[in-house]
């Protein structure tokens, strides 16, 4: 009976281990050991704080500290940042330096990550922000908007490209009402300047000394004055305003009011300001997103 | 006929793929093929650990590296950087996107390593790393730097400036007016601050030389001249460190040194 049971599982053995012939019960019993091993392995790397890990470090790094690498890139960076030396001709000490440098930073910011130093520290949480913040608008920064969406935003934004107005004027004081306004009618008349100024005991203000952008002018003039001033055409004279110091009148050499700047001129300009709105754009949907699904509970006496 | 034919076809090539000589060579022609695809990939893979094991600079000594880089970053380049350089890397001086192709660098000396730290941290990127330190100030404005206490320039002044940057090309300009912007430039302008005292600029901080006739914003008029120093200018690059691969960013910074490489020294 022993000898036929014997018999029995050495054939059925010979016929599980024939790769000539197909066995069902081969195949599950692979099966079954593979699915073991998977579970052994994903268990493992569940299990253990180091999870998968390299053997070897990959050609773009110069060190991985718990698998985290450290780049080439960032490494050359440091050494020309240290001790202003190219990787190259840095000495054997520097590198060696630098090298130990990253490591032991490497393993602070995992060991700060352990103990939730951003927790605490202000400066972390900052970092930590800035860093997000800088991630979330990496797609706008390194996507190119079409034309027409650029002109777009420049039709919508005229005013923000307009040229900067330039005048020159001159701004006359007199001590009295009267003597301004037959100054203002003498000009008008063609009388010179100086002979105008002699006559009616006048002078220059100083304020302003030949040709200024808008925003200059309205600086040295004053507001009360420079709003005179914009109204003018080239040519025109207007006063006078009594100010503390007198009364005072405006020749308008010449004026140039504002005018927008063609989309041509100002497309780097439109570029830059659709890019940092559409950041901020981004930067108000992702805080949606984020708040979406966290779980935020406010104290009672907040609500 | 015809269906007779066809059939009598059908079954001497069953009867050929059935035949063990054509089953070997049909396995042989799989195995060689995926082979050479094995074979291919860790050659690849192997010549990419060699590339970024060596130094940047050090990547240009190697014929074998350069062209295995400038052939897989050309892609690379067309699909990420051509939309601002253009696909021959020439820029575009509406946009202030300097030209790849001259050796003039706004930005280091054009060497591999200077090229991929551009692309790694940008320029005005918002990485703390990146080239963030130049930015040219609108003189016309009320404030025309935000960092720097700059004075805003006069009309008069700006114009002084240009004709002195137009005497520095041996361009016609006024003599009188030139000597004013000499002043303007070495003194209170502060131009000489970023573009240095013989206004040669200076690429550790992206400052463009004045002086050689390459002109990162406009066509070098006077019109031109007066846009930039009136309204300041400050053109970004990205940081492509997290959205490419290392390799990838090599790649790139390769095949940009190779298209500076194709043309005739500037100077």
């Amino acid at each position: 009976m022993t000898d036929i049971s014997v018999n029995r599982w050495l054939i059925n053995t010979r016929k599980l281990l024939d790769m000539g012939r197909v066995s069902t019960a081969r195949s599950l019993a692979l099966m079954a050991f593979a699915a073991l091993i998977g579970l052994i392995l994903a268990g493992y790397a569940l299990f253990t704080a180091h999870s998968t890990t390299t053997f070897f470090v990959p050609g773009e790094d110069v060190a991985l500290v718990n698998q985290q690498p450290i780049t080439r890139a960032d490494y050359y960076t440091q050494i020309q940042t240290d001790y202003g030396v190219d990787f190259p001709n840095a000495s054997r000490e520097q590198r060696e330096k630098v090298l130990s440098d990253m490591m032991r930073e490497e393993l602070f910011v995992q060991r700060g990550k352990e103990l939730d130093v951003a927790e605490t520290d202000p400066d972390v949480r900052t970092a930590m922000v800035n860093a997000v913040e800088q991630m979330a608008a990496a797609d706008v920064m390194t996507a190119q908007p079409d034309q027409s969406r650029l002109l777009a935003y420049y039709n919508a934004h005229t005013d923000r490209y307009a040229e900067e107005g330039i005048m020159t004027v001159q701004d006359l004081v007199f001590t009295k009402a009267l003597d301004a306004n037959q100054a203002i009618a003498a000009i008008r008349a063609g009388s010179p300047m100086d002979a105008t100024l002699a006559r009616f005991n006048g002078r220059d203000s100083g304020k302003v000394n030949g040709e200024d952008f808008y925003f200059a002018a309205k600086i040295h003039l004053g507001d009360k004055l420079f709003e005179l001033a914009r109204s003018l055409s080239t040519g025109g004279i207007g006063g006078p305003i009594s100010l503390a110091d007198g009364f005072h009148i405006l020749v308008m050499a010449r004026n140039t009011p504002p005018k927008p700047r063609d989309f041509r001129t100002v497309q780097p300009q439109v570029l830059d300001d659709y890019r940092n709105e559409e950041i901020k754009r981004i930067m108000v949907q992702y805080n949606a997103f984020l708040k979406k699904r966290a779980n935020v509970l406010i104290a009672g006496d907040m609500q | 006929m015809l269906n007779v034919r066809r059939n009598m076809k059908q079954i001497h090539l069953h009867s050929l793929l059935k035949s063990r000589g054509c089953k070997g060579l049909a396995y042989s022609v799989i195995g060689l093929a995926l082979l050479t695809v094995i074979i291919a990939f860790i050659q690849n893979a192997l010549t990419t650990n060699h590339l970024m094991k060596v130094t940047p600079d050090a990547a240009i000594g190697n014929p074998k590296l350069m062209e295995f880089a400038e052939k897989r970053g050309a892609p690379l380049f067309r699909t990420h950087c051509a939309s601002c350089h253009g696909e021959d890397g020439k820029g575009n001086t509406i946009f202030g996107v300097p030209n790849l192709t001259d050796r003039d660098w706004l930005y280091g000396t054009g060497r591999v390593s200077d090229i991929e730290k551009v692309l790694f941290y940008g320029i005005r990127s918002h990485n703390p790393r990146g080239w963030n330190l130049a930015v040219m100030p609108a003189f016309a404005r009320p404030v025309p730097s935000v960092t720097e206490r700059i004075p805003p320039m006069t009309p008069g002044e700006t114009r002084a400036v240009i004709a002195y940057l137009l005497k520095l090309e041996n361009r016609p300009a006024g003599g009188t007016l030139a000597a004013a912007g000499d002043m303007i430039f070495h003194g209170n302008g502060g131009c000489y601050d970023c573009h240095t005292a013989d206004a040669k600029g200076d690429s550790a901080i992206g400052a463009p030389d004045l002086t050689d006739g390459i002109w990162l914003y406009g066509d070098g008029s006077p019109a031109a001249m007066f846009e930039s120093i009136a309204y300041g200018r400050q053109g970004i690059c990205p940081a492509w460190t997290g959205k490419l691969s290392l390799p990838a960013i090599r790649e790139i910074s390769i095949f940009v040194y190779s298209l500076s490489q194709n043309v005739g020294r500037k100077k």
